[in-house]
Order: C-alpha cells, then sequence, then structure tokens
C-alpha cells in the first residue's frame, strides 16, 4: 500500500512540474506578444507627441523630486546640480539627508548657500524626527529643499519628504540616478493623457551605467559592463522593463515601480499613509497598496509605465553586494506578497487579485523553492531508479532553450526599440551571457532567492507580526504605527 | 584505440551474459534434463532423433514407417520429433537395438551442455517455462503475482504519461528550435530591411534637398503658383518620385522646414506640398484605417494648412482614439478661420489635460488673428469641458469674461467652483468675493482649501471671520496653514492678534513658517 502511495506521489509530482514547465513557457509567450504589442502602440503613440509643450504648459502638472541621501558625500553636489537642471516647468527637488555619518549635509549647505528655515513640519506620514529644513537664500537654487532627519531607512526618509512636498506628482528616485533631462516631461505625460481612468503612478525603465560615458549628466556613449555580472544585468534589466513591465502594463497588472524612478500621484501616497518603512520592499509594497486601495474604492485606475532609457544607475559588479541585493528583493516580494495576501485570488481586486498577486507568488516568490525541490524530486527518481535520462534531458534542453529565446527577444527588442548598444562586440558579449545565464549565473540567483526565503523565516529585517498578519486594508497602514507607538 | 574498446566492450558485455546466465535451471545433471525434456510437448526450435549403428541392423525396426529411418555410412537416424513426452515410448519401440537419442537445436546437432545452454537462454527470455511451473493450479496466479516486484503504474505510465510527456516536450523543442529560427530570419531580415531603408532615406533627403533649397531661394510664390506641370515633374527623378518612401521622405522634409521657416517660405512651401501632389497621399492617409496613418495625415493636414480636407478632419474629432481626436481637434483650431470652438463643446468624450494643454497652446496663438468664442464652453454638457473653458479665461488672462462666469457660479459642479475661484483669484476678481466665501463654508475639502487661499488676496472683513472660524474647528494642517497665510494677507495685525489668543503649537510653528522670508513661496 505504502508502495503504490509512494510511487503514486512521485507521478503526481512529476505532473506538477510537467504542468508548471509549460505553464513557465506559455505565460513567457505570453509576456513577449504582449510586450511586443505595447512597445509598438508606444512607439506609434510617441510620433505624435510634443514634449517641449509640458515644459511650459500651465495645464501640466507640477512634479516634486524626492530624492533620500545617505552617506553620499562623495558625489552630493553633482548630483543636486544635475536634478535642479532638468528640463520642466514647474518641480522642485527635495533632498532628505537620513542620518549621514560623513560631510553630506554639509557639502550641501555650503555648495547651495542654504540656510536652515522655520519650516512648520507636519508629520502627516509619521517618520524618525526632523531635525532641520534648508532653503537657499540663493534664487538660483529656489527649487531646492534639504531636510536634515534623524535615520530611519529609505522609505521613512521618503516619507518625510512626502510630507514637505507641494506638488501633486511625487518623483521618487535614488540620489545617484542620472536622469535625462526630458526624463519628467516624458514620465508625466501618462498623468495627463488618461481620461476614464486615474494614473495612479508611471515606472519608468532604468539603464545601467556602469563603463558608460556620462556628460553633462546623460549617457553619451552605451557600453556593457565589464563584469559577467554586470553585462547578466544588462540581460536582466532588458527582460524586467523592456519585456515584463511592458506586458504587466498591458494589462494593467503592473504591481512593481522601481523605488529608484517612480512617479505617483501624491493625494493617493498621502491617502494611503505613505511607504511602509518596516518592509524592505517598500516600493512594491507602495504600488500594491495604493492599487488595493483604488480596487477597494472602485475607482478605475491605471498604472503605467515608460520604456523609454530615462534614468540610469550603477548596479553591483561584487558578488556579495548583488547577493545581499537579491536576498533584500525577495524578502522584499514575500512580505509585500504577505501583507497583501487578502487580494490573492479574489476577484473583488481584478486582474491585481486574480493575475499579478499569484504570478508573483508562484513564479518570483515560489521560484527558487520550486526549482531546489525540483532538483530534489531528479535525485528520489535517480535513487528509485524510476529516471529517464532521455526525458530528463529533453526537459532540460527545453527549460534551456526557453531561457535563451527569451533573453534574445529582450536583446532584440532593444536593438530594434532603441540600438543603445551599437558596438558589436557588446552585442557578442551580451550573446554569450546569453548562453551561460542558466548554467553560471541562475544557481547563483536561485541560492541568493533561497537566502531570503530563510532570512525572512528567521526574522531578518521587516517587522514579523505584523507582516506576517497583513493588512485588512489599504488604508490601514495609515493608523498602523500610531497604534504601535501607543501600544509601547 | 576505437578497436580495443569495442574489444573491451564485447568481452564485458559477453562476461555478464554468461555471468548472469550461471545456474538458472534447475538441473543438477544430464538425467534430471532429459527428465524435464520428457516433460515438455513443444519447445522452441527443439527436436531429437534416434540413432542406430549398422551393425545391429533390424529390418523390421528399421521398416517401420513412424520412424521413417535415412541410412548412412554408419548408422540409422530417424526423422525429428519435436514432442518430448513422446521420448518414453519411442525408446520403448527401439529396445534391444542399442538406439540412442540425438538433441538438435535449429536443425543443428548439440550435446546436453549445449540444450542446456540454450535452455537457460530460453528461461531467461521467458520462452521456455518449466513443466512443474505449468502444472501450477490456476487459483495460485495471485501468488505468482506477488512473487514479483509490484510496480503500480508502471505500464500505464510507459504506454500513455510517458509518451505523452516525452512527445509534449520534444514538440515544445522543435516549436523553440523554429521560433528562435525564425527569430533570428526575422531578425536578420529586419535589420537589413532597416538598414536598407535608413540608406534610401539618407539617399533620399540628399536628393531632395538640392533641388527644395533651389525653389524655396530662386524662385517667389508667384512663379512657384505657376509652374507648369511639366516644370513641377522635373524637379525630382521621376523614377524615384513614384515610390512611396520617396514622397513620405519629401513631406517630412517640407513639414520640417515649415516648421522651422517664417514667412513666405512657409507659404513657398506649402505651395509646393500641393503642386507636388502630396495632397494624395494626405488624403489617403487620412482614409486608412490604422489610428497611426490617419494620425500622420491629420499632422500634415495641420502643418500644410491643407483646409480644402477640413471636412475630412471634423469627421475624427468625436474619434475614439485619443490620439485621432486629440489632432483632429487641434487640427480645426488651427485651419478654422473662426475659432468658434462648438466642436469641442459638442465632444463625447472627456478632455484629458493632454489635449487641454495642446489646444490651449494652438488657442493661444490663433486667439490673437481669430474670433475666439469661449462662453459657447460654458453651456457644453461635457463638463470636462467646461472646466477648460473655465482655465482658458484664466490662462488667457480674458478679465471681459468674468461677468459670463458669475452667471454660472452657483450651477456650477464642484470641480468647476475649483476653477473658477482660481480663475477670479488669477484675474483679481474682487467682485466675486461673496462666492469665495461662500465656497469656504463648502463641505469639500479641496473646494474649502482653494477659497481660503484665494480669500487672502480677495477677501474682505467677513472672510477674516471666517477664516477665524475655521481656524477655531479642528482642521488638518494644510488647511491651517492656508487659512493662517490667507489671514495674514488680509489683516496681519488680526493675525498676529489671532496667535496670540491661541496659542496652539501648530500656530505659532505656522506663524514662524508665514513669517520667514525664504519660506514665502511654500
Amino acid at each position: 500500500m505504502y508502495n503504490f502511495l509512494f510511487y503514486f506521489l512521485i507521478e503526481l509530482i512529476g505532473l506538477f512540474y510537467l504542468i508548471l514547465s509549460f505553464s513557465v513557457i506559455v505565460i513567457y509567450f505570453i509576456i513577449m506578444i504582449l510586450s511586443a504589442l505595447e512597445m509598438r502602440d508606444y512607439r506609434r503613440k510617441n510620433r505624435f507627441a510634443d514634449y517641449e509643450d509640458i515644459i511650459t504648459s500651465p495645464i501640466a502638472p507640477g512634479v516634486s523630486i524626492l530624492a533620500p541621501a545617505y552617506n553620499e558625500g562623495s558625489n552630493i553636489v553633482q548630483n543636486v546640480k544635475s536634478l535642479l537642471s532638468l528640463h520642466y516647468g514647474k518641480f522642485e527637488v527635495i533632498i532628505i539627508n537620513d542620518g549621514s555619518k560623513d560631510d553630506t549635509l554639509t557639502k550641501l549647505l555650503d555648495a547651495f548657500e542654504l540656510q536652515k528655515v522655520s519650516y512648520a513640519y507636519n508629520p502627516e506620514i509619521i517618520t524618525q524626527e526632523v531635525k532641520g529644513v534648508y532653503k537657499s537664500q540663493n534664487k538660483s537654487y529656489r527649487r531646492l529643499t534639504v531636510i536634515d532627519k534623524e535615520n530611519g531607512g529609505k522609505a521613512d526618509a521618503l516619507n518625510a519628504g512626502i510630507n514637505i512636498s507641494q506638488m501633486e506628482i511625487l518623483a521618487c528616485i535614488d540620489v545617484d540616478c542620472i536622469l535625462a533631462n526630458d526624463s519628467l516631461t516624458r514620465m508625466v505625460r501618462p498623468f495627463m493623457e488618461e481620461t476614464n481612468r486615474k494614473v495612479i503612478a508611471v515606472g519608468g525603465a532604468i539603464g545601467i551605467a556602469n563603463n558608460c560615458d556620462v556628460q553633462d549628466g546623460t549617457v553619451t556613449k552605451y557600453r556593457v559592463p565589464q563584469s559577467t555580472l554586470g553585462q547578466f544585468q544588462v540581460i536582466e534589466y532588458c527582460r524586467a522593463f523592456l519585456m515584463g513591465r511592458m506586458a504587466w502594463a498591458r494589462i494593467n497588472g503592473l504591481m512593481l515601480i522601481s523605488g529608484a524612478f517612480g512617479f505617483f500621484r501624491r493625494d493617493l501616497v498621502l491617502k494611503v499613509g505613505g511607504y511602509f518603512p518596516k518592509t524592505v520592499g517598500e516600493d512594491m509594497e507602495l504600488v500594491v497598496r495604493m492599487r488595493r486601495y483604488m480596487e477597494e474604492k472602485k475607482i478605475p485606475y491605471k498604472v503605467s509605465f515608460i520604456p523609454d532609457p530615462l534614468c540610469w544607475t550603477e548596479v553591483p559588479e561584487d558578488v556579495d553586494v548583488l547577493g545581499r541585493q537579491r536576498n533584500r528583493w525577495m524578502r522584499g516580494t514575500i512580505e509585500t506578497l504577505q501583507l497583501h495576501r487578502k487580494i490573492g485570488l479574489n476577484p473583488k481586486f481584478g486582474i491585481l487579485g486574480t493575475i499579478s498577486y499569484p504570478f508573483w507568488s508562484v513564479f518570483e516568490k515560489m521560484a527558487p523553492i520550486i526549482e531546489i525541490f525540483g532538483l530534489i524530486y531528479t535525485l528520489i527518481l535517480l535513487i528509485i531508479g524510476d529516471f529517464s535520462a532521455l526525458y530528463f534531458v529533453a526537459l532540460l534542453f527545453m527549460i534551456y532553450l526557453l531561457s535563451l529565446l527569451v533573453s534574445s527577444f529582450s536583446i532584440l527588442y532593444e536593438q530594434i526599440s532603441y540600438n543603445n548598444y551599437k558596438n558589436k562586440s557588446d552585442l557578442k558579449k551580451l550573446i554569450w551571457i546569453i548562453l551561460i545565464e542558466p548554467l553560471y549565473i541562475h544557481p547563483k540567483v536561485l541560492l541568493w532567492g533561497l537566502k531570503g526565503h530563510l532570512d525572512f523565516i528567521i526574522g531578518k529585517g521587516g517587522w514579523g507580526q505584523m507582516i506576517r498578519t497583513g493588512f485588512k486594508t489599504a488604508e490601514e497602514r495609515k493608523t498602523i504605527e500610531a497604534q504601535a507607538e501607543k501600544s509601547l | 584505440m576505437k578497436r580495443k574498446l569495442l574489444l573491451l566492450i564485447f568481452f564485458l558485455a559477453s562476461f555478464s551474459l554468461s555471468f548472469g546466465q550461471e545456474g538458472l535451471l534447475p538441473f543438477q545433471d544430464s538425467a534430471a534434463l532429459i527428465q524435464e525434456l520428457k516433460l515438455q510437448e513443444d519447445i522452441p526450435s527443439f527436436t531429437y532423433r534416434f540413432f542406430i549403428p549398422k551393425a545391429n541392423k533390424n529390418s523390421k525396426i528399421t521398416s517401420d514407417s513412424s520412424f521413417l529411418w535415412v541410412e548412412t555410412d554408419t548408422a540409422f537416424i530417424s526423422k525429428s520429433f519435436k514432442n518430448g513426452t513422446l521420448i518414453d515410448s519411442l525408446y520403448g519401440q527401439l529396445q534391444g537395438n542399442s538406439a540412442s537419442i540425438l538433441f538438435f537445436v535449429y536443425e543443428e546437432k548439440t550435446n546436453v551442455e549445449g540444450l542446456q545452454s540454450y535452455l537457460e537462454t530460453m528461461y531467461a527470455t521467458g520462452d521456455f517455462v518449466l513443466a512443474e511451473d505449468k502444472e501450477q493450479p490456476e487459483n495460485d496466479i495471485m501468488l505468482l503475482a506477488s512473487s514479483n516486484n509490484y510496480q503500480p503504474l508502471d505500464a500505464y505510465k510507459n504506454r500513455l504519461l510517458g509518451d505523452f510527456k516525452l512527445l509534449a516536450v520534444t514538440l515544445i523543442i522543435l516549436f523553440f528550435i523554429f521560433t528562435a529560427a525564425s527569430m533570428i530570419i526575422f531578425m536578420l531580415i529586419f535589420k537589413s530591411q532597416r538598414n536598407q531603408r535608413e540608406e534610401n532615406i539618407k539617399n533620399y533627403e540628399n536628393e531632395i534637398i538640392g533641388p527644395l533649397t533651389n525653389l524655396l531661394f530662386e524662385k517667389d510664390l508667384d512663379e512657384i503658383s505657376q509652374m507648369s506641370d511639366q516644370e513641377i515633374s522635373e524637379i525630382f527623378p521621376r523614377s524615384l518620385f513614384k515610390k512611396r518612401l520617396f514622397k513620405q521622405v519629401l513631406i517630412e522634409r517640407i513639414i520640417g522646414l515649415n516648421k522651422k521657416m517664417k514667412g513666405e517660405f512657409k507659404d513657398k512651401l506649402k505651395t509646393l506640398y500641393k503642386r507636388l501632389g502630396l495632397v494624395e497621399l494626405t488624403k489617403a492617409n487620412l482614409k486608412d484605417s490604422r489610428w497611426d496613418k490617419i494620425a500622420s495625415g491629420l499632422v500634415q493636414v495641420n502643418e500644410m494648412d491643407l483646409s480644402e480636407l477640413i471636412n475630412e478632419v471634423k469627421s475624427y474629432t468625436n474619434s475614439k482614439n485619443f490620439h485621432v481626436r486629440s489632432l483632429a481637434g487641434a487640427t480645426l483650431l488651427n485651419l478654422s478661420e473662426k475659432v468658434d470652438l462648438s466642436f469641442l463643446k459638442d465632444q463625447d468624450y472627456p478632455l484629458s489635460d493632454w489635449q487641454q494643454m495642446n489646444y490651449l497652446r494652438i488657442i493661444k496663438f490663433v486667439g490673437s488673428s481669430k474670433f475666439l468664442n469661449i462662453p459657447i464652453l460654458f453651456k457644453s454638457k461635457n463638463p470636462s469641458v467646461r472646466e477648460f473653458a473655465i482655465k482658458m479665461v484664466r490662462m488667457l488672462g480674458r478679465v471681459d469674461l468674468i461677468a459670463e462666469l458669475h452667471m454660472i457660479n452657483e450651477a456650477s459642479m464642484e470641480e468647476e467652483k475649483i476653477e473658477l475661484i482660481k480663475t477670479y483669484d488669477a484675474l483679481g476678481a474682487h467682485m466675486e468675493v461673496e462666492f469665495i466665501n461662500n465656497c469656504m463654508l463648502s463641505n469639500n475639502p479641496d473646494l474649502k482649501k482653494i477659497a481660503v487661499k484665494a480669500a487672502g488676496n480677495l477677501g474682505n472683513s467677513y472672510s477674516e471671520v471666517i477664516l477665524m472660524d475655521i481656524l477655531l474647528q479642528n482642521i488638518d494642517f494644510r488647511l491651517r496653514r492656508a487659512c493662517l497665510t490667507s489671514l495674514n494677507k488680509l489683516n496681519t495685525q488680526t493675525f498676529e492678534k489671532f496667535v496670540a489668543t491661541q496659542p496652539l503649537p501648530e500656530n505659532k510653528a505656522l506663524k514662524a513658517q508665514i513669517q520667514d522670508p525664504l519660506l514665502s513661496n511654500v
């Protein structure tokens, strides 16, 4: 009897993996098709858009650029100057010094002739203590505001920025990002275009600046990074931004906007209580909470995505740093899904609950677990002698080919749409990485993901109990910290 | 080396074969083997014959037709027999003739060891079953089954699932290879086509720029208008002019120049556009089913002032496609002799900020030279159009329309009231203070906040009272800031007095902020 059950279970697991493999294939093909359609439409629309108008139009919304800075003393002045020179009519730059231990604040005070002002800071969203708000005496820097506060992490710093922001749109960025001069005009456009649905957030594609030439805050010559890990991230970013997010944007299922470059409607961010500082995936969590709020209130909405390369950042090329980053991303994903598990498979939440959430749960969160379990399953088959080498090799070959196809498609996409990597040797390097990625880099990504799971289980970071319980409603976040403080 | 390897494999294979065969059958000696043969009716490819030396010849025996003896030099050999159970009876008939038995496998003579080896092989493959096993009663079949290793679903899996999975995987692999190959081919074709197209565009631009510059600088507008068809057709090589891409490049070039140039040059370009027959291409674009082609056509109509196509443009002002109806609206605004804005009034779709921005730019541009009938929009059924009309009054500085706006004060929706107050504030409409004061008492927080801000510039003594009333309520921080700012603007003494009598920490903090010169814009 047990013998029968054992073999029956083995058969069932085999069937599960078979269905999963086919699902992966079907989903990736759907993603490829959707992203191609979205890119085609986007490029067609772009032909008729005149971005010059937005710069001076009184109808264009104002933008508050929020950039948290922690120990950024070496480049802060150059970065802020670059932000202040963006081509847009109505914008302010808010730099939040998040308790830096270096000379970040001093450099800012000196370079921009800043003076402490009597700003009546009102913590609409609770944050760590704000020590001071600074404005410049020099009118050239009238757009700049600097907040000095106790260290509380990126989300907490952004919340402080949100509290004093004045404009309708919030642009949350990393201070070390390089923004294209026309980045604001392009990112603001979706907010201005929609009529039937409210655009609540717009995400932007991020380019990799390692090894590129940068002049006056703009990337002038693209080159792929020199290290294998850097090159791998170029492919990964193409896959994520040009394919994944474009496809999700097509069906209005975007759940993640990169924390390095995301635009949000300020009134809505305040309504849902700003960033949740107790999770390491604050960017994803905010988008999910905003979407959840709109679904709960039954207000038609949209989360858009702009695929143009408007923001560049340096990616980690060191294996340890990259590992820590991926570990953090995995924990952020788990925490966000955990916080909002109420929406999973719930048709009340539309695409978010029925498609986006289950996809993220299975193919992002559970992917490392499923993969490692698949390896164990293969070993068991080997041990009991029920292992078909032919079937194994064929399945392995199939998944390897899928990986090649998807990666090649994303690079082809980049070539057709933007053609930034013009050098043939760069293209050859990328093709080589596509070939070795499943065998050389993917196992590392798998291990980092598993480590993320482990760290989540042992409670590293995050807000343990709260994350495990989850939010009952999107608005609960507004009161949760106040309650927590009272209980202390 | 290869040969050695083959030998080694052969050796190993034969070793394992012989090793595997040892002792499969329970025969201790040849007698046991013969005993077994006597119980077998039919062993595949096995026969036996009888043998009698000639010296023992017995004519009675040798003439027995049941043996069909064949005479050789030394003996008589019987025909072949297959049925082992007959051995004893046949042998009995030959007693006293020194008869012996010969074994044959595949008609080849063999000895006892050879026969045993053959039976071993047959036994291993299941083609030979021991007589005692055959004689097991039928009801022992369950016991037999239980003595085997049980492999559930094994046969089922192999026949259905196993094959199905492998088939599916194989099909997918083939599909991937096909897709990958298609993608590579597509990439190559696409790249070469794009390169070719870019090369052609570059060549066409070189072909276009010379004659076009000559025409613009050497001929005046009348000369271009009066050029004969013959002369026109000779401007560009005929073979090129037939090509659609060439015409597209030409259109883009003319439109590009038109955007950069001013005065008579613009007129020359427009005349040339018509004389070259490019309007036909524009017409074709307008009739296309693809929205982006229609949009291209609309851009061409707009840039080249093709007012003869205005009816076609009008048909798109209420198009389902956002871009088409936006461009159609912009084109109409640009080309209509009087900007009566009636097409906007009748818009079914809400106006987006993007459309408003575009329309405002054009209206600002043409407003000085054309009649602009903004009040018609105040009566539109579309709220977004009414809001846009109010915004236009503000952004165009049309103080003359304040009286018209006043008429819609009370009937307006709250979003419109917000725009009305912003407009009154921007235009300094002090006469609307009563409306502003009423709006300060609204329950709509956005409307209240805007009214409070406007009261700072346009308010009166009653506004001060309302502001102080609001400040005494439990209100949010931003509204409190707006109230105190407005109160300070209206009457600094009242402001100072209020903060002194209501020394809440937020009032004090806001007073410091309001009075900080560096924060005057916050």
